[in-house]
């Protein structure tokens, strides 16, 4: 199968380089191919009753964290905020 | 032109107010310093795992059951990937094709008739953070506060066909959250939001026109806004022979318009699936009857029983009952059942509602209480007040409190209802006012305004005008 | 004979016997750090300081006569995508090189609260994917056994520790075989619980509905003491199980005499080398000796495997590492221009290759069109795959196969070819897609002295026969001969 390689990277957020692109392709496609041999086997997707979770308790937790050890491993932080490049025009 | 015909199908997204946020025990709060309400888990960091709040299910399946829905008493959480800085974990954790709640559907009254929409589902969902901007600073700041804050999303069949029917269903919408106690409704803190789908087909068709989907509408005045130039647009459009797109636009109220948000080769793709990081979502069969039992009387029913034991208008019903506050006094009041309903609502949506717009502050919070409005209504309905002197009494209610009986007689505002006290009164008028006697007697009418006028005066006020009255046309009648 | 050859379970009787001190313990094993570590590059991170204020702190408790853990002092490394706070925790990933955790992973308050010394992060595959501990940004990490050789992964550095002596115990974690397979590489004991037995909280999400933390050691034993303690319902967990977990390394005992092994037939094909078949079937044969009972079985959708696992783990792993974006935590690009240039960049960058291989895959499969003609199908093999375990387990107590195909490869002989690589997981994904328990044990040296793994595979959390299983080939064998001589 063809992979839209540009398109499959743009969703995933990743850039590849062009001296690179045709090695990911190349692999890419090689990987689906493996991966395509799955036969379609019966069966339902159906939620199984016996694989339920218990729920947590509404009770809020205060002061568990500084502000600071939070953002401690942040690229860039002002005012307390996280900074980002600008997302309005 | 051609006549069409609007159609608007609705996502309300609510928050709730739950104690905690949805997937951790961080505090459920807004308007607190940015950043401090939040932990490694609403943060998105390496390794961190959600846990379901039972509230929110709770909370939900109460809305479910308000709408009229059924409840998938198994269903999932499923992840809706997408890349934003407000979304730490770069995906959101939602209901895909199993929702907690689906099929039901909402009645409400518009411009006097009853409406109904379909209710296609419910699920719940973790909100975003927000991006902060500032003129002077080259970048956007994220303050995660809002990070799982459970939300329900509420997903209208496109039933809707007038921009007055989609604010009606708001409000209906909105009126329920409250009774039913599982949001705060503050529209200026974004506790409530919708996104707007609107098409437009001829009149008649049965095939629908292609939608354009608008976001960042913020309120039920910009939905109908929006809702008007969108319809306006598309029609515009198809006029000149063009064809709609299916899009997404963002509407920008200031402006009056929406944009495009996407161009149509960056379509999103969420790539949604199963959350892992959670189970099955299995409610008990037993909760679900017990949360439907625990509803309280919900905005329609209280219309149809205003109208019908109290006699209400259709309009005056609707505007109590739609807001709890306003409805929750009415109700108290006739449950001590001293003066008559009509009168009292008249107080709420007159006085009342007038007060409460004025100070925007809640009923709750004023010095008004049921016993102290039965009260007040009482002393006019009997006519120990005037209806202008009981405004006087509300207005020091209001203002500083006390007893309506206390009011009264520390201001002097009881009306003297005596009839031979008002007929001595009467004799010196006439006295001294031959001239308008002969003059009524003359087929002067207006003359007898003019001496019941000057019979109050004499009272300083204080006379039941009603009884002045009765008793200068008896004596004019000699 | 030095402190750091010895196992847990005898060390923990010296430190209570007093025959040496948490403190001497730590040093030895620092030291022995010191010597090896040049060569076998086990480690991201050694936190010599913090190890020896614990070890100085047990010696402390010792002394006051306080009743402690029997793995109190106990020396242990932990896989570098296991959250320490205060602990830097990379992911071997240039992505988190930086990176130091605000919050211990639930394993790790256990491990505090029992008073192990951690020694400190071992490295891995980029984001635990790989099989051979090449994809590590970091450096390579080299077979103890032949330092040519991979030591396998992605827990490699955690193996490779166990056989070096760098540390007496270790945590990987395992989403298709990273625990067994470079244990089997390696020629320690390794195991991968039940899923839903050890919490994931604190672990960095490869695969969640795959990913499990487990333990590697020099015995079994040595494994079912460090299993005991990690294991337990954790609220902050809500896929793991709140259920009685026992004292596996107290209950352990031989349990040869009418144990019924199911041979799967599937995993004895041409793919799997010839030495590994023999040993594997000798190992079973001495089972057999004292009483076992041997029955081939069949487990049809096995060949399915590799392709499910590589669908769904993708898929989630796509997801699981669209977090990682240079807003919160980790690296940023330097320069950039917008915010979906800054996105791209920081993760192009920030990522490996192998990473970014999966990434795509997983975004392909999941995106629109693709879903129900991948995901969903290979949802449906996965259940197939469950119930043929489950049908099998009705018929035998525990399974035996090969954990590896073959021993350990040259470093840079696969990592031009990813399919290759894939295909060293053939025999131990099936446990992850099942969600069951397995260990991986040493059975003998190939031809080139390198060792081969056989593995044990058990029903949903009934760790405690696999681990009984081991114990009895590990008395048969006479105890496993753990550390390498190469070194």
């Amino acid at each position: 199968m063809k992979i839209d390689i540009k398109h499959v990277a743009k969703l995933s957020r990743l850039r590849i380089e062009d001296d690179k692109l045709e090695k990911f392709e190349k692999d890419m496609e090689s990987i689906v191919n493996m991966v395509d041999k799955l036969p379609d086997v019966e069966g339902t997707l159906d939620l199984n009753p016996k694989d339920t979770m218990t729920l947590r308790e509404d009770k809020a937790v205060t002061d568990k964290f500084k502000r600071e050890e939070l953002l401690k491993n942040a690229p860039e932080v002002q005012a307390g905020c996280l900074v980002v490049p600008k997302t309005v025009e | 032109m051609k006549d069409y015909e609007i159609v608007v199908g609705l996502e309300v997204h609510a928050e709730l107010n739950t104690d905690s946020k949805i997937f951790c025990d961080c505090k459920n709060a807004f308007g607190l310093e940015v950043n401090t309400q939040v932990c490694p888990i609403c943060m998105g960091m390496p390794g961190t795992l959600p846990t379901l709040n039972e509230k929110v299910v709770e909370y939900a399946i109460k809305m479910g059951h308000a709408l009229n829905c059924t409840i998938n008493t198994l269903c999932r959480q499923d992840r809706k990937n997408y890349f934003y800085p407000d979304l730490p974990k770069a995906y959101q954790i939602s209901q895909a094709d199993i929702p907690l709640c689906e099929n039901g559907s909402l009645e409400f009254m518009v411009d006097g008739k009853m409406k109904t929409v379909g209710i296609t589902r419910i699920h719940i969902e973790e909100d975003a953070g927000k991006l902060l901007h500032d003129e002077s600073f080259a970048g956007s700041l994220v303050d995660l506060n809002r990070c799982g804050v459970p939300l329900i999303e509420i997903v209208s069949e496109p039933d809707i066909r007038s921009s007055s029917e989609a604010k009606a269903y708001l409000e209906t919408i909105k009126s329920i959250l409250q009774y039913i106690g599982i949001s705060d409704c503050k529209m200026q803190e974004g506790s409530i939001r919708c996104d707007v789908n609107v098409s437009v087909m001829e009149k008649g068709s049965s095939k629908f026109g292609t939608r354009s989907e608008m976001k960042n509408v913020n309120s039920f005045s910009a939905a109908v806004r929006g809702i008007e130039y969108e319809a306006k647009r598309q029609i515009e459009l198809l006029e000149k022979g063009e064809k709609v797109v299916q899009e997404t636009r963002r509407w920008d109220d200031s402006k009056g318009m929406s944009f495009p948000m996407r161009s149509k080769e960056d379509a999103q793709d969420y790539r949604y699936f199963p959350e892992p990081d959670l189970l099955t979502i299995s409610v008990d069969e037993k909760m679900v009857k017990e949360l439907k039992e625990s509803l309280p009387e919900l905005p329609n029913a209280k219309i149809k029983r205003y109208v019908n034991d109290f006699g209400l208008s259709q309009i005056d019903a609707t505007l109590i009952a739609e807001d709890m506050e306003k409805s929750l006094l009415f109700d108290k009041c006739n449950l001590l059942n001293i003066c008559k309903p009509k009168n009292i609502s008249n107080w709420i949506l007159s006085d009342i509602s007038k007060y409460i717009n004025e100070t925007g502050k809640l009923i709750s919070e004023t010095n008004l209480t049921s016993e102290k409005l039965c009260a007040l209504v009482e002393k006019i309905e009997k006519g120990v007040i005037s209806n202008s002197a009981g405004k006087t009494v509300f207005d020091e209610i209001m203002k500083n409190g006390g007893e309506v009986e206390n009011i009264i007689e520390s201001k002097g505002l009881a009306q003297n209802s005596d009839t031979d006290f008002i007929e001595n009164l009467v004799k010196e008028v006439f006295e001294n006012n031959e001239k308008s006697i002969n003059d009524y007697k003359n087929g002067k009418t207006n003359a007898l305004g003019y001496l019941v006028g000057q019979c109050m005066k004499a009272s300083k006020g204080k006379a039941n005008p009603g009884i002045v009255k009765d008793i200068v046309t008896k004596m004019l009648e000699k | 004979m030095r402190l750091y050859e010895k196992t847990a379970s005898e060390l923990s009787e010296m430190l209570k016997n007093k025959e040496c001190s948490a403190v001497e313990l730590c040093n030895d094993v620092l030291a022995r750090i010191n010597e090896t570590e040049n060569t076998i590059g086990a480690y991201v991170t050694v936190a010599e300081d913090s190890a020896k204020e614990n070890a100085q702190k047990i010696d402390k408790l010792i002394a006051s006569g306080e009743s402690l853990h029997p793995l109190a002092g106990i020396p242990i490394g932990i896989k570098d995508n296991i959250s320490t706070k205060g602990i830097r925790t990379t992911c071997s990933s240039k992505m988190l090189e930086n990176y130091v955790p605000p919050f211990d992973a639930a394993v790790i308050n256990k491990i505090n609260d029992a008073g192990m010394t951690v020694l400190g992060k071992m490295n891995m595959d980029e984001f635990a994917m790989g099989s051979s501990t090449e994809t590590s940004y970091m450096h390579l990490t080299r077979n103890p056994h032949n330092t040519e050789c991979v030591p396998g992964g992605s827990s490699g550095g955690s193996a490779a520790a166990i056989a070096s002596g760098e540390a007496i115990l270790t945590l990987g974690s395992d989403t298709g075989g990273s625990i067994r397979q470079p244990a089997a590489l390696c020629g320690v004991v390794g195991m991968k619980p039940t899923y839903g037995s050890v919490s994931r909280y604190g672990l960095v999400a490869f695969a969640s509905s795959l990913d499990q933390i487990g333990p590697l050691g020099k015995s079994v034993k040595d494994v079912a003491m460090l299993q005991s303690l990690i294991c337990g319902h954790d609220r902050y967990d809500a896929t793991s199980k709140n259920i009685e977990y026992p004292d596996y390394a107290a209950a352990l005992k031989e349990n040869a005499k009418g144990l019924k092994i199911g041979i799967p037939k599937e995993y004895f094909g041409e793919g799997i080398d010839s030495q590994v078949k023999e040993s594997v079937m000798n190992a079973v044969k001495e089972l057999e000796s004292q009483g076992a009972v041997i029955k081939e079985i069949s487990l049809p959708s096995t060949e399915y495997a590799i392709n499910t696992y590589y669908i769904i783990a993708s898929a989630e792993a796509s997801s699981n590492l669209a977090r990682f974006d240079g807003v919160k935590y980790g690296y940023r690009t330097a320069e950039y221009d917008g915010l979906v240039d800054m996105y791209e960049k920081t993760r192009s960058e920030g990522f490996g290759d192998e990473v970014k291989r999966r990434i795509m895959l997983g975004t392909f499969v999941l995106s629109s069109g693709y879903f129900d003609a991948y995901y969903k199908k290979a949802k449906r093999v996965q259940n197939k795959i469950s119930q043929e375990f489950s049908e099998a387990f009705k018929e035998c107590d525990i399974i035996a196969t090969p954990t590896v195909p073959a021993s350990a490869f040259k470093i840079g002989e696969n990592i031009g070819d990813p399919i290759k690589m894939y295909y060293n997981d053939v025999c131990t994904v099936t446990v992850n897609i099942a969600g069951l328990p397995a260990i991986s044990l040493p059975c003998g040296k190939d031809s080139l002295g390198m060792p081969m793994g056989l593995q044990l595979i058990g029903d949903k959390f009934n760790e405690q026969a696999i681990l009984n299983t081991a114990y009895t080939y590990e008395k048969i064998c006479g105890g496993f001969d753990v550390l390498s001589k190469a070194l």
